[in-house]
């Protein structure tokens, strides 16, 4: 299949750090792709400028047939690139139903509208609006401020937000970091579903292992800025130099 | 926060009795309630900023005193009637958001709070400098000129009437605004402006359009206190102006419709009063802001609002563990 999002010799430096060093990336389209690496890898980095957070200081990244290496943030998301961040980027104020309006507004191409939305747009946008909601199991909280929700709650609200856009392709920047093993399983769940009946490419970072070798396709793994290994979860948990340089003998044969 | 139709009820029964006012001795000047509106649109011009959008504008004094100036200089100028010189001094604001809306989107936090007052200054030195035609320090005075084609003079009461429907005009652009997609955009924005990015909108059109409309809207107010005290000068455009504006927003209630108001109520009635008592008014001004930051961040009508809501009962969340619990239906 083709691939959808492909990254070529990304690079990135601050100041004299490189945080990333030539690092390249081929996501084909219907996949789960991991990102992995301990702390510092520069994992969140190489994510940031492939949705556009900030550009690349070399290499390419083409989306779709289009090259969004210097693409600014909103345009992307209009070709159909989404992502959530390792905080929950919410609108803390608002209710869930209405984090949920802004994307679906934005989406039915009505949010820079004055006249309000007719009864049809109106009866349209909630009917996505209950979608999504349905879709992450939040619909008992529809109208709670969002700040009230747990964090994993949040996150998955996060998630609902990113496919108002009705995306190709979802970027989740670690997902799970500092859930409890439920919350985790929710978000486990809502990945697969993404995957198997939404038909979407995703793309996330994380460093819990367990998870990644049971649910990516394929996984990248990063250290210290630069590109270690690629390939499917069997290649990678069977990498010498993986194991050695970051997993850690145990983590691996307990999968 | 959004207006409800309650709060439009509200709104219409005060511009009703706001209508009465005059036929009842409150202890006022008429000429000082006009003065409370025209202060007071301003302050709702901020708001729609710093309320609103969550961009903290120090510089509308600049579209406040476009405004008057416009007018006024049509008036010598021009020998424009009543009607056009409100048309050129609005228009003159509008134009003047259009213009310096560009530049102030470049920036964000601090950095376009310090932009907003560095290129508002520009218009206040230009007032102050070009005496050949602003008059410079001392400004202008005009003789406020008639309705043209009515050959109607716009006494003090007349005045007042232009003024409420200009504080109606105002209040209804607000409100719409306010519960339009764009304006629920503004407010998304105000809390999380990456995400709206991330939404696949250009927050910077949106941001654009909300300084237009408050350059306008200062401007309307600008406009209209021009010609009630039929004079100018450079200390409308001045950034303490602009501060004061901001102070009104706050100690009212931001992102309430009427806070502005209210602010704008005390500051010119306490100048008013407190004046006349004690030279050192301002001094109790600034305490009653400071007691607003510190004691009631949300402002009197925000915190009012406040109070009522947590008073409504509210049915229990599900608790964080029955959240945590609810993951089967996926299939």
């Amino acid at each position: 299949m083709a691939n959808l999002l492909e990254a070529r010799g990304i690079e990135k430096h601050f100041g004299g750090v490189k945080a990333v060093n030539d690092v390249s990336i081929s996501i084909e389209a219907g996949s789960i792709h991991a990102v992995i690496g301990p702390n510092g890898a520069g994992k969140t980095t190489f994510f940031n400028t492939l949705s556009g957070f900030y550009f690349p200081d070399a290499g390419t990244v083409t989306f779709d047939g289009h090259d969004v290496t210097k693409m600014i943030n909103w345009k992307r998301i209009e070709l159909g690139m989404s992502r959530t961040f390792q905080t929950p980027s919410i609108f803390p104020e608002l209710s869930v139903y209405d984090n949920l309006l802004i994307g679906t507004q934005s989406q039915a191409k009505m949010a820079f509208r004055l006249a309000p939305p007719s009864a049809t747009a109106r009866n349209a946008m909630n009917a996505r609006i209950d979608e999504l909601l349905h879709f992450v199991n939040l619909t008992a909280f529809k109208d709670r401020p969002v700040a009230e929700l747990s964090h994993g709650s949040q996150r998955l609200c996060e998630i609902a937000m990113s496919l108002a856009m009705q995306p190709k392709l979802v970027l989740l920047d670690e997902p799970m970091a500092g859930l409890a093993e439920a919350e985790t399983e929710r978000i486990v769940g809502v990945i697969r579903d993404l995957h198997d009946r939404l038909g979407l490419t995703v793309v996330f970072v994380e460093h819990n292992m367990r998870v990644v070798l049971g649910l990516a396709h394929r996984i990248t793994v990063l250290d210290r800025g630069a590109m270690l290994a690629e390939g499917t979860p069997a290649e990678i948990s069977a990498n010498s130099v993986v194991r050695e340089a970051y997993l850690g003998k145990e983590v691996i044969d307990h999968v | 926060m959004i207006a409800s139709n309650r709060g439009v009820v509200v709104s219409c029964l005060l511009l009703v009795v706001f209508a009465a006012l005059p036929f009842v001795n409150i202890g006022l000047e008429i000429s000082t309630i006009t003065e409370v509106f025209l202060i007071g649109i301003a302050a709702m011009s901020v708001n729609l900023l710093v309320g609103y959008t969550g961009i903290n504008a120090f510089g509308n004094a600049a579209f406040f005193g476009l405004g008057a100036y416009g007018a006024l200089l049509s008036i010598k100028y021009f020998h424009t009637d009543f009607v056009l010189s409100i048309v050129a001094g609005v228009a003159l604001a509008f134009l003047g958001g259009v213009v310096l809306g560009p530049f102030l989107l470049r920036r964000r936090g601090i950095y376009f709070s310090l932009l907003t007052i560095a290129l508002g200054q520009v218009f206040y030195f230009i007032a102050y400098r070009f005496t050949d035609v602003t008059g410079g320090e001392d400004g202008m005075t005009v003789i406020r000129p008639l309705v043209g084609f009515l050959n109607y003079k716009v006494d003090d009461h007349a005045f007042y009437y232009v003024s409420l429907a200009a504080l109606a005009l105002a209040l209804g652009t607000f409100w719409i605004v306010v519960r339009s997609p764009f304006g629920k955009t503004l407010q998304a924005i105000r809390q999380n402006e990456l995400r709206v990015r991330y939404l696949g909108l250009n927050t910077d059109r949106f941001i654009f359009v909300a300084l237009i409309v408050s350059a306008t809207l200062a401007g309307l107010g600008g406009t209209l206190f021009g010609l009630l005290l039929s004079n100018v000068s450079p200390l409308l455009l001045d950034w303490h102006q602009s501060g004061d504006f901001v102070l009104m927003t706050v100690i009212g209630g931001a992102g309430t419709i009427w806070g502005p108001m209210i602010g704008a109520l005390i500051f010119v009635i306490g100048k008013d009063v407190l004046s006349s008592v004690t030279p050192l008014w301002q001094i109790y001004i600034g305490a009653l802001f400071i007691a607003c930051v510190l004691g009631f961040p949300k402002g009197i009508l925000g915190s009012i609002f406040a109070a009522f809501e947590a008073r409504r009962v509210v049915p229990p969340a599900p608790s964080s563990a029955a959240q945590a619990v609810v993951v089967e239906p996926h299939g």
